[in-house]
């Protein structure tokens, strides 16, 4: 009677402060705290995990969300300075298409929840939550393995990857590989031959 | 204890934490036990930070001290032992300024967030047999999950400090450690594939025949030396303390905190290099296992009879003096040189590393002769 009900309690506390994090995530006007809040509404989503006795779930939602994903938005909220960016009066446009997908999404989950038999809790008993199990089911090839999912996975991040160090990295003007990475003056915006160079500046003479 | 050392040595002791007791108090219908159990832990959870705190700020500017041939605090108690109280009264009793155009809310969040992750941890590491809060089985997933709290923590305190220091240093605090963090988790993989266990009792238990340092054939090794480097720059520590290298920023990410949020980001420092080298000591050291030669004799039963407590706090002593040690000996490093270290020479290293680990673990592939009690 009263494993139950302090269960009861604690699964209110945390979808009522899920809910709440959640609004605060799109009700607040500094990109900051909305990042803030994200990470509070992931990380008490790691309490159902919890609760739901998924413990390794939990632990990898906190560790990819919260240590991941969220310390990516705030790096890039700080690197691009627009903390302070407000959005007051957003365009007519905007609204009606936002308005226009959030219900969309609405409907979407709500139909994905009303349709699913939930058939492992309806038996009443819970699929292995061990490391173990889970790492077997991942690498399984045959009906009920995840092994494809995983294998695009992987093939997907490294892709991203890749990509961003191509991005990131400066590139070398065209037709001359080798420089000193842009760290000297007129060199990556304008192509001057060796021979016109400043020998002391690197950059056209001038 | 006599009993429970030698049993603990012998695989035979099984290890109950404080949870399993309450869950048991709380099906045998005690409440008050249980209620007991809960208040004790949490209790215990407070009175550790702060013993840990005062010692090891004490030991920092004591072994600082002495490796520059000082005295170190002198005047507060017998060979300044109550000057760390002293400073802490001080710290409590001072003006909290938050800055006009702080983010307030945020600038109260961050210090307690870092805290939080750091006593997060606490709770789970074993410091003997019968004293462990609560063990998980994804104990060393729930800790590399717990420090991204720390990391959000160190984040927010710069930027909502609006101050450029605090900026710079919270940007190079959070870069270094997203950074060095793969490299620990590399090498905490290779313990965990010896061990076959997340959970950290169970990886304690795996060494009794043996530490990972050296049962794990060269690899656990490598795996040790690439670990405490990892946390040494997880912490912030001397040579990778370019977030709050006080000769360029101030003092980084913490320059607009005073009085007792800045204390909290103090103690959450101190306390890290206190979990990080329990960490380490539970993974390759053997946790509050004695340390023993061969099997049976003499040495060994002289081991075992030191509790496993004074073990496991012994063993991290020498590790948490190890990186203290790291601080009066490497200069610190540049951004550039810190970011080579990590992806260009700790990463590589980490991954073969951990395929050399997988390979000996898959093919039972042991050069080495191992002693198997």
């Amino acid at each position: 009677m009263i494993g139950p009900a302090i269960y009861t309690v604690m699964f209110w506390v945390v979808a009522a402060s899920t809910v709440l994090f959640a609004l605060a995530v799109v009700n607040t006007r500094k990109l900051l705290r909305a990042a803030i809040a994200l990470m509070a509404a992931l990380s008490t989503t790691a309490g159902f995990y919890v609760m739901l006795d998924a413990q390794f779930l939990a632990g990898v939602q906190v560790l990819v969300y919260v240590g991941g994903i969220v310390v990516l938005i705030v790096f890039a909220i700080m690197l691009t300075r627009s903390g302070e960016l407000l959005e007051d009066h957003p365009t007519p446009e905007r609204r009606v298409v936002g308005a226009a997908i959030s219900i969309m999404f609405l409907i979407l989950s709500a139909a994905a929840v009303w349709v699913s038999p939930f058939a492992e809790y309806s038996t009443g008993k819970t699929p292995p939550n061990d490391a173990l199990s889970i790492g077997k089911a991942l690498l399984d090839p045959g009906p009920g393995g995840y092994v494809a999912p995983f294998e695009v996975i992987s093939l997907l991040l490294l892709a991203a990857m890749i990509g961003g160090i191509v991005i990131a990295r400066k590139t070398p003007p065209p037709n001359q590989p080798f420089t000193s990475g842009g760290d000297l003056p007129g060199e990556t915006d304008v192509y001057t031959p060796l021979s016109q160079r400043d020998p002391k500046r690197g950059g056209p003479v001038s | 204890m006599t009993y429970l050392t030698l049993a603990a040595t012998q695989g035979a002791f099984k290890t109950v934490t404080v949870s399993e007791r309450t869950a048991q108090a709380f099906a045998d219908g005690s409440w008050i036990l249980a209620l007991v159990y809960i208040l004790a832990a949490v209790g215990a959870l407070g009175a550790l930070v702060t013993v840990v705190g005062l010692v090891l700020i004490y030991a920092e500017r004591k072994i600082a001290a002495h490796f520059q041939c000082r005295l170190g605090p002198m005047r507060v108690g017998w060979h300044g032992i109550l000057q760390t109280v002293a400073d802490a009264i001080k710290l409590l009793l001072k003006e909290d300024v938050i800055p006009e155009r702080a983010d307030k809310a945020m600038h109260l969040l961050a210090p307690f967030l870092s805290m939080m992750a750091t006593v997060m941890i606490l709770g789970v590491l074993p410091y003997s047999p019968i004293l462990q809060i609560v063990d998980l089985n994804i104990g060393v997933l729930y800790v590399t999950a717990i420090s991204g709290f720390g990391v959000m923590g160190i984040l927010l305190g710069g930027w909502s400090s609006n101050n450029k220091w605090s900026m710079v240093g919270a940007m190079r605090a959070g870069a270094q450690i997203i950074s060095y963090e793969i490299s620990a988790t590399l090498a905490l993989l290779v313990v965990v594939l010896f061990s076959g266990s997340m959970s950290l009792a169970e990886i304690v238990q795996s060494q009794d025949a043996g530490w990972w340092v050296w049962r794990a054939h060269g690899v656990g090794l490598v795996a040790f030396i690439i670990f405490v480097i990892a946390v040494t720059a997880e912490i912030n520590r001397t040579p990778f303390d370019i977030p709050e290298g006080e000769s360029e920023l101030a003092a980084g990410f913490h320059t607009e905190y005073s009085g007792l949020r800045f204390s909290f980001f103090f103690l959450a420092e101190f306390i890290n290099m206190f979990v990080v080298s329990a960490m380490a000591i539970t993974l390759f050291l053997g946790g509050w296992m004695p340390f023993h030669i061969g099997t049976g004799g003499a040495f060994n039963g002289a081991m075992d009879l030191i509790p496993p407590v004074l073990w496991f706090f012994g063993k991290t002593s020498a590790v948490v003096f190890l990186i203290m040690w790291f601080r009066w000996t490497f200069p610190r490093l540049r951004v550039d040189q810190l970011m080579y270290l990590e992806w260009k020479v700790l990463l590589p290293i980490g991954f073969v590393n951990l395929f050399a680990a997988a390979v000996v673990v898959l093919y039972n592939l042991y050069p080495f002769p191992i002693i198997v009690p």
